[in-house]
Order: C-alpha cells, then structure tokens, then sequence
C-alpha cells in the first residue's frame, strides 16, 4: 500500500473540510464521495445541547487503518481520508468526516458507505449526549465483543 | 504463584467511576477473570460484561492469559460517527 494512499485521524481540533478534499484529491481520481457526520439537536425526543465525544485514540486510530485498508482492498485504488472528533461540539458541530477518490463513482460510493459503517461498529469511540437541565447520559451502543467473533 | 497488578483505564460510560482502577490477580488469569474482579470492584456494574479489555492497540479475548504487570482499558459498547 502506497503511505500516502490513507490519512487516519483523530483530532481535538474541529475538523476541516478541505483538508479530506486536499488529501484525497488525485489527477487519476475523477470521483469523491465525502460523508460528513455532524450532532444533531434532537434524539429520540430529547433537545440535544452538544455532544462529548471519548475516544480510545491509539486503538481508533489503528481501527481506522484496519478498515481503510480492508476497503482498498475490496474495491482498489482509493484514496481514503478518515478524522474523527474528540472532545465537546455543540449543534451542528462536524464530529467525522470520511473522503473517498477513485477513478468511477461506484466505488467512492460503496467504499464511503462501508467505511462509517465499520467505524460505527468497530472504532473505540463513544457519544455523551447534553440536553437541557444540565443532563447528560452516555448512549449506547455496539458491543466490541461482538465485533470480535 | 506471583500477584501481577493491572491498572484498567475507563472510557465512555465507565468515566463515572473515574479515570482507572488498580487491582491484582494472579499471573497467569485470564482476561474473563480479570473482568470479574473489575465487576465486583464496580459493585456489580453489568455494563463490564458487554465490554472488552484491550491493551494499547488489541483487543483482547476473553481466554487470552494476564502474565505481567499491564496497563489496559475497559472498552464498553462503541457508537461513534
């Protein structure tokens, strides 16, 4: 694998855009697929403040690495940039962003879909939701040792 | 046969008990036992069971062997995104 073909992230600054653009962006790439997490004001009929965002960082970052890697290669030659937050964001606050290049679209779009989806179930990382009052609770979530079977 | 000590470091839900937990078992235990004695540590927190213990960067299995002094972390289920 190319060094330069994966950026793995994990940052308590806010996360920037242009930077997953910058980095996956490829004269042989003629595709992006960006997704973009952000925190929502509502869950489950409850005013969302913000959320903390707790985060196991070596072993994320190197879950972020496993599953940039197993994308390269279902579906090759991607460019892959994946950061997540840690720390306290309020409404609308970009918690994740993931860019995929390829050459076609398909494979921005199928690779884009699976990586959040492994880093939903897989990646040491957890959510403590604000709401009004002062309240907070951590959610729940995927258990690891499932993941690990 | 010789006492090891373990120094677990909580994350997500587990934090409201701090930022870690020292305690000792016998070299050679297995992880579920050592998570047994976290969970009667946490006067029988039930989250401990649907969590992993890891180390640095692995996760560890619940038969894998505790034979040194080791700093880990408890792992409770993930939601990130």
């Amino acid at each position: 694998m190319e060094p330069s073909s994966i950026c793995a992230r994990i940052s308590s600054k806010p996360l920037n855009i242009q930077d997953a653009y910058d980095f996956v962006s490829d004269p042989a790439h003629g595709a992006v697929d960006v997704f973009i997490g952000a925190v929502r004001n509502h869950h489950e009929g409850q005013s969302v403040q913000g959320i903390t965002y707790d985060v196991h960082e070596d072993l994320a970052k190197k879950t972020f690495e496993d599953i940039c890697a197993e994308a390269r290669k279902k579906w090759g030659g991607l460019k892959i940039y994946m950061a997540h937050y840690m720390g306290q964001l309020d409404v609308g606050g970009i918690s994740v962003i993931i860019a995929v290049s390829s050459a076609h679209r398909v494979e921005s779009f199928e690779s884009c879909r699976y990586i959040i989806e492994e880093l939903k179930k897989r990646s040491p990382i957890w959510k403590q939701e604000h709401y009004e009052h002062g309240l907070s609770q951590w959610l729940p979530g995927h258990s690891l040792r499932v993941a690990q079977q | 046969m010789s006492e090891i000590t373990i120094q677990v470091k909580f994350f997500g839900a587990f934090r409201k008990f701090g930022d870690s937990l020292n305690f000792s078992v016998p070299s050679g235990s297995t992880v579920a036992a050592a998570k047994t004695v976290i969970q009667k540590m946490l006067d029988g927190e039930k989250l401990v069971l649907d969590s992993v213990l890891s180390s640095h960067c692995t996760i560890l299995q619940d038969n894998d062997i505790l034979e040194n002094d080791a700093e880990l972390s408890i792992l409770p289920p993930v939601c990130g995104g």
